[in-house]
Parts: C-alpha cells; structure tokens; sequence
C-alpha cells in the first residue's frame, strides 16, 4: 500500500518510531548478530531476574518497616537521595537522547522534506525519550520495588508511576534545556555542551554527595553521611515538600497525586512546546556541519617527522577533537574527584590511603584506556591510507599504543606523584596498576578490533559483547590487584592470576587468537 | 630495494582470489610506464579487488604483483613507497583540515618538511582547494573530499597512482579539473590505472583499456586494437564493452541492453 499523507498521524509516527525503537533496542542487546525477538526478551528477563536477586540482598536488612510506623527523616532522606540520583541519570540520559535527536538522526531530510507535519513527529519523538528514559531505569529499578513489595507491602508499586513521571520530568527538562543552549549559545556549540553537560550531569550529584561525606566524615559512604546526627538536624521536618516525591514513591496518596499531576503537566507543556521550536532548531543543527571551523596550520605541521611522529600527533589532534571522547574523559576525571578529595583530607592521617585509591585510579584507567584504545585502533578513519603507506604494520600499531598510554600517563601522574608523598609502596604500584590496566584493555582493543567510523564510538560495545565483557574483568581484576598489593599482602597475586587467565581467554576467543 | 628503471608500472602474474566464489581468476596484466590504462568491467566484475591486491590491501591467493618491478610480497615497504591508491570512497579525517591531512600523508611518507609544505600549497591551489584550506573537512561534499583524497595521493610524487572510480560523484568543473591534473601525471611519467564506469572518459583519456569479467581479462589494448578484437569496426567503446561483457555467460549485465530497456520503460509507465 502506497502512504498517503492522510496517514501521517500521531499514531502512525508512533507505530513508525516503536519499529525503530525496538529494531534499535535488538541490535544493542545482540550485539548485531540476528536474533529472534523470543530470544532478546528471555536475555532480558534473565537479566531482570538477576537484579532482583540483587535487591533481595540489599534490602532485606532494611524491610519490612515495623507496622504502623511513619517513615523517619533518615529513610526520607535516603528514598530521596536515591530518587534524585535516579534523576540525574535520567536527565543525563534523555540530554543525550535529545542531542541525538538533533544532530544524528538520518531521517530528518526526508520527514522534513515531506508533507507530513513534522511537529507530529516530534511531539512522538520527545514522548518516544521520556518512555525510553522510564523503561531504562525501569530496568535497573523495577527489580528493587518488586522486592519491597514483597517485603513491605504493595503500597511500594506506586513507584512506577512515579518512575514514569520522573521520567517526564527528566526528558522535558532535557528539552528544555537543549532549546535554551540552542537560544543562547548557537546550534553548533549546543552540541559539544549537550554532550559534556550529559557525561557530567550523571556523575555530578553522586559526587556530590561523597565530597561532602569525605569532607566532614572523611568516608566515601553517602549513607554513612545520610544517618549522621550532624546531618539529619540540618534537614527539614518531616511534613516539608521536600520529602513529596520520596513520599509520592512510598504510594502515600496526596503526595502522589501531586507529584504525579505536576510531572503530567509539565511534560505536557514541554511537548506542546517544545515540538514546535524542534523543527527550528534541527533546520539550524543540520546545518551546522557547514559551518567554518578554521584552523590555520601552522607551517611546523609540515616539519620532518617520522612516521611514529606523524601517526602520534595525527592521533593526538583527532581525540583533542573528539567531543564525545572529551566528554567521556571529563566524566571519567569528575569519578576521580572524591578520591583525591579522600586523598587530600588524609595528609598526615595514618589511614592507608593509596589501599582506597589503588582500585579506583586503576579501574578508571582501564576503561578509559579502553575508549581511548577504540579510537585510535578501530576507529580508523582513513584505513586504506594508512594501509598503503611504507609502514610496518607493527609500527601502525605501536604509534597508537603509545598515544594511548601517553594519555593515560598523563591523567594518572599527578595522582601518582601526589600519592608518593605518602607511600613510595603505593605510588609505584598505583603506577603499575594504571599501566597494566590500560595495557590489557590496549590489547583486548588490539585482538578484537573491527575497523569502524569514529562516529560509531557509542556503540564500541555492540560489535563484541565478549571483549566488552572480557575488558570489564581485566579492568576490574587489575584493580583488585592493586588494591591487595597497595596494602602489602602477596594475596595480590590471586586477583594478578585470574587476570592473566582472563587475557589468556581473550586471546583464544578472538579473531586474532583464531 | 629500488624500483627497476625499466620494468613495468605494474606487472601481475596468474592473480587469484576467491571469497565465497573466485573474485579474481588466474588474472595476468602488464602496464608499462608512463601509461594511462583504464580497467573496465560490470560490477563485481573483479576490478577494485586486484587493485585493493595492487595496493597491499587483500593478500592474495596465487600469484605475483610487481611495482616498478618490486616484488609487493618479498617488499611492501619498498612497493608502497611509489604507489599511491585512492578509494572510490575518499577516506580522510572529518576533524583534520586540507592542509593537516597533507601534512600527516607527508609525515607517513616520510616527506622533508620544507619540499611537503611547497607541494602541499601547490596541490591545494591547483585542484581549488585554497577557500577550505584550513576549514575541517567535516562538511565537505564529495567531490571537496575526493580531491582532498586526490591531493593526498599526489603530494609524496608517487611512479603509480590507482584511482578506483575517481570521478563518480563529482561535478563538471571538479572532474574536468581531476582530469587534468591526471593527464598532466601521464604526461610527467606516472602512470595511471584507472577503474570507471564512464565509458567516455575511458576512451577520451586511456592508452590502453582492459575489460575484465568475472576476475578474468576479457580484453586488452588500444580503442582501435579493441574494435579490430571485437570486429566492430568504428564502434564506440560502449558497444565493443557490453559486446565483450554479454558474451559472458550468467553475468546481470550479459541480458541484452535492449530487453532491460524496455523493461524499465514498461516498469516507469
């Protein structure tokens, strides 16, 4: 059947953007293989099955709360916190949906060059976040408030609905604020904000929290903070709408109602709104690839350099201008915050410090390796130019190594540096932890690599769910080592074993180890 | 190892590849210096993969290829070093300029910084480039990108450039301007091979024409070494190419011209 534009309602750009929805919901979770639909649901089920066996552990202390007692400021404060949380990553998930939406969507040319009314189209696709936002938190969440059920009472089932109004709230404000970037800073430095405010906007409240627990407790525990007395006297009575959504979570009747009420109300005027200025500023965004970014070269561009030169400083200029990757690197520097700040508040204190930071320097290594691995190995832009130039592939593959390392170098060392003034122990395994992380995720990159547009980046992970996986153990078994190590015991050689059994597995599952 | 003053541009002996079915089937070609040869062929006909063979791009099944008499197994290094390849879809960096994509190829290369710069500023000016010099080629349209491409290929003077459908995409003035820059190539001594669909071009610009199908040389020669091979006396290169080509069994291009005419007339009616 031929469409007509008749057929270009609501309903049928809604249909239109669940097909794609779901289609692109199937490849993430298969990692582009083709599966049946009955399949990718079991994996999904599996998944939500285990996390509720997560959330019988970690609430079964907490649950049921003895009959007929009103929930005290403490647990208030601490459904709050969780909710903002929530929120935040909410938030920063629909801001990238909504950056998206404007910069990387293929189909814009032809639905605005069609008669169909495009605000149609919008107002489905900002709905289209708000219920991708709820059903990705939903995932994570649903498992928690099924076991409090349980638990408690069913009273806690409220807290679905109010995920789904949460979830409003988090894709409107979203909205609203990529259409306030686009007003004062211009379609073309929305996009690198966007994305930066959406990495950051994530990890900022958690971090938050844990520097103030660091700072007056020196604890990176944000519950610890939470059932200080110190705390809890500052916060207000327990009547006070600050507690209305930690409230409306709980299934209390007024609190939910309004709190429900408000969030239906503001996303409908978002929508109203909002899928009227969209147009506007997708026009504006398309046309910022167009626009002039001048960059004089300067004539040392041109000066001898080796081919190890020229590929480190060709790797160097792209991911300086990576927006996704500084964004990525910023966010993976905010995590670094509290530890530093746990470092710096333990000067003169006798507390093992680097056994804290070890762990967390080393992860954060990893992953950030692994990205930055990604980048500069299969995301090779040019790979037929590289490919037929008088190189040895070998001295491709190292020029990019050391461009990695160099940058993970650089990111650790004033951590490093800082720590040595502690413990010359600690430093140098800090050190050899960063080092033997990024290593692991360089060569899982290296085995498994897939030549891919940069632009792929989101999606590294799709291409091989194992060296995903595989690159998440390395990382997380490096860092298990240094942290033995960091406090002195040769247990450390247990966790350095299994990593070792891990890139043993890597290499015999690979491409390359085939 | 030096490239043999004398030897061929590019010598290939008996080359074989095979994927699910052979791509490239006992396949020998000689192109001698100097030369401007077109290689024509319907698609997957096996042309972009002896060429990406040529480049060091495929590794081959059987045979031989030499560069300026360099043999491209027993030396890469040596055979990349005067061979300069440019994809049919042109592959540079959206966040690197003109001018810092040249300066990385000159780097690859290991180009004097001076003697790259100078040709650098040359190649951009000469293929019109001077307006997005410093722009990031980002936003660039296709035919910005190929010359982009093209400026890369050329700026460390390669002995033989390989272009895989240099011209597909590309407006009036930028294919007449990519033309002349090739021509000029030929007439400084490099050797050009050349893969198009334009059947004009070819026959405007060539010395020699190879016809392949089915990863086998069907043909070879001058236009007029074609026609006396085909017995089609003043015949263009269009009729003595789907002459060639139908006389292929089981290829989509051997149906006659006539009958897919007249099928998609019917089919737009």
């Amino acid at each position: 059947m031929i469409a007509t534009a008749n057929t270009a309602t609501l309903s049928w750009f809604a249909a239109h953007e669940i097909r794609l929805a779901w289609r692109d919901w199937k490849m993430l979770m298969s990692g582009g293989r083709k599966l049946k639909d009955r399949a990718v649901l079991v994996g999904m089920a599996l998944f939500v099955l285990g996390v509720h066996g997560i959330a019988w552990i970690a609430l079964t202390p907490h649950l049921p709360i003895a009959a007929g007692t009103a929930p005290g400021k403490a647990m208030l404060a601490a459904i709050s916190v969780s909710f903002v949380l929530t929120f935040t990553m909410m938030f920063s998930q629909a801001l990238e949906q909504v950056t998206r939406a404007f910069y990387a969507r293929d189909d814009l040319d032809l639905i605005l060059s069609s008669p169909a009314p495009s605000r149609h189209l919008f107002a489905v696709r900002i709905t289209a976040m708000a219920m991708t936002t709820a059903l990705m938190s939903g995932l994570v969440v649903a498992p928690f408030v099924n076991v409090a059920a349980i638990l408690d009472g069913a009273y806690w089932l409220a807290a679905y609905p109010v995920i789904i109004a949460l979830a409003g709230v988090a894709a409107g404000a979203a909205v609203l604020t990529t259409l306030m970037l686009f007003r004062h800073v211009g379609a073309k430095r929305t996009r690198l904000i966007a994305q930066i405010a959406a990495a950051v906007v994530g990890a900022s409240f958690l971090i938050g929290i844990q520097t103030a627990a660091i700072l007056a407790y020196g604890s990176l525990s944000r519950f610890e903070f939470l059932k200080s007395e110190g705390a809890l006297a500052q916060l207000p009575d327990a009547g006070s709408l600050l507690w209305v959504p930690a409230k409306a979570v709980m299934g209390m009747p007024a609190p939910f109602v309004l709190f429900s009420l408000a969030s239906l109300a503001f996303f409908a005027a978002v929508v109203w709104r909002g899928s009227l200025a969209f147009r506007e500023h997708v026009v504006a965004a398309m046309g910022v690839s167009e626009k002039r970014h001048r960059h004089v070269t300067r004539h040392g561009a041109f000066r001898a350099r080796s081919t190890f030169g020229a590929l480190l400083h060709k790797e160097w200029l792209l991911l300086a201008r990576d927006p996704w990757l500084i964004s990525q690197t910023l966010m993976q520097i905010l995590y670094l915050v509290p530890p530093a700040l746990l470092l710096w508040v333990s000067y003169g204190a006798k507390t093992n410090v680097q056994t804290i930071l070890a762990p967390v320097l080393v992860m954060a290594a990893g992953q950030l390796a692994g990205a930055l691995a990604w980048l500069a190995i299969s995301g090779e832009d040019a790979p037929d130019l590289v490919a037929t130039a008088p190189v040895r592939p070998a001295a491709l593959i190292w020029a990019k190594v050391v461009s990695v390392l160099a940058l993970i170098g650089a990111v650790a060392l004033p951590f490093v540096l800082a720590i040595a003034f502690l413990s010359l122990h600690g430093a140098a395994v800090i050190l050899i932890g960063v080092l033997a992380g990024a290593a692991c995720a360089i060569l899982i990159q290296l085995w498994f690599r897939a030549q891919a547009k940069r632009t792929n980046f989101r999606r590294r992970q799709v291409a091989s769910r194992i060296s995903t996986i595989l690159e998440a153990l390395a990382s997380i078994l490096c860092a298990g080592t240094a942290a033995v190590a960091a406090a002195g015991s040769w247990l450390a050689v247990v966790p350095a074993g299994l990593c070792l059994i891990v890139m043993g597995i890597a290499w015999l599952v690979s491409p390359r180890g085939n | 190892m030096s490239a043999v003053s004398d030897a061929p541009a590019l010598a290939i002996r008996h080359l074989k590849k095979t994927f699910e079915e052979p791509a490239v089937d006992d396949l020998s070609l000689t192109i001698k210096s100097g030369e401007f040869y077109a290689l024509l062929g319907p698609n997957g006909a096996g042309k972009t993969t002896t060429l990406r063979m040529v480049a060091g791009l495929l590794n081959a099944d059987a045979g031989e290829i030499a560069i300026c008499g360099i043999d491209t197994a027993k030396d890469p290094i040596a055979a990349k070093r005067v061979l300069a390849w440019v994809p049919d879809e042109p592959m540079i960096y959206d966040k690197l300029t003109p001018m810092e994509y040249l300066a990385f190829v000159a780097g690859l290369w290991s180009m004097d910084g001076e003697v790259a710069r100078a040709k650098a500023d040359q190649l951009i000016d000469v293929l019109g480039l001077s307006q997005k010099a410093h722009e990031r080629c980002g936003g660039f349209s296709k035919g910005m990108r190929q010359k982009v491409a093209l400026a890369g290929a050329l700026i460390h003077e390669p002995k033989l450039i390989i272009l895989d459908e240099p011209l597909t995409g590309l407006d009036a003035g930028s294919a007449r301007q990519v033309k002349a820059v090739l021509r000029h190539l030929v007439s400084q001594g490099v050797t050009v091979i050349m893969t198009t669909h334009i059947l004009e071009v070819a026959e405007r610009m060539a010395d020699r024409i190879g016809v392949i199908a089915k990863g086998r040389l069907l043909a070879e020669g001058t236009l007029e070494e074609l026609r006396n091979t085909s017995g089609a006396h003043g015949a263009t290169l269009e009729d003595i190419f789907l002459q060639l080509v139908e006389e292929q069994p089981d290829t989509a291009q051997g149906a006659p011209v006539d009958r897919h005419g007249a099928q998609l007339a019917g089919a737009l009616a």
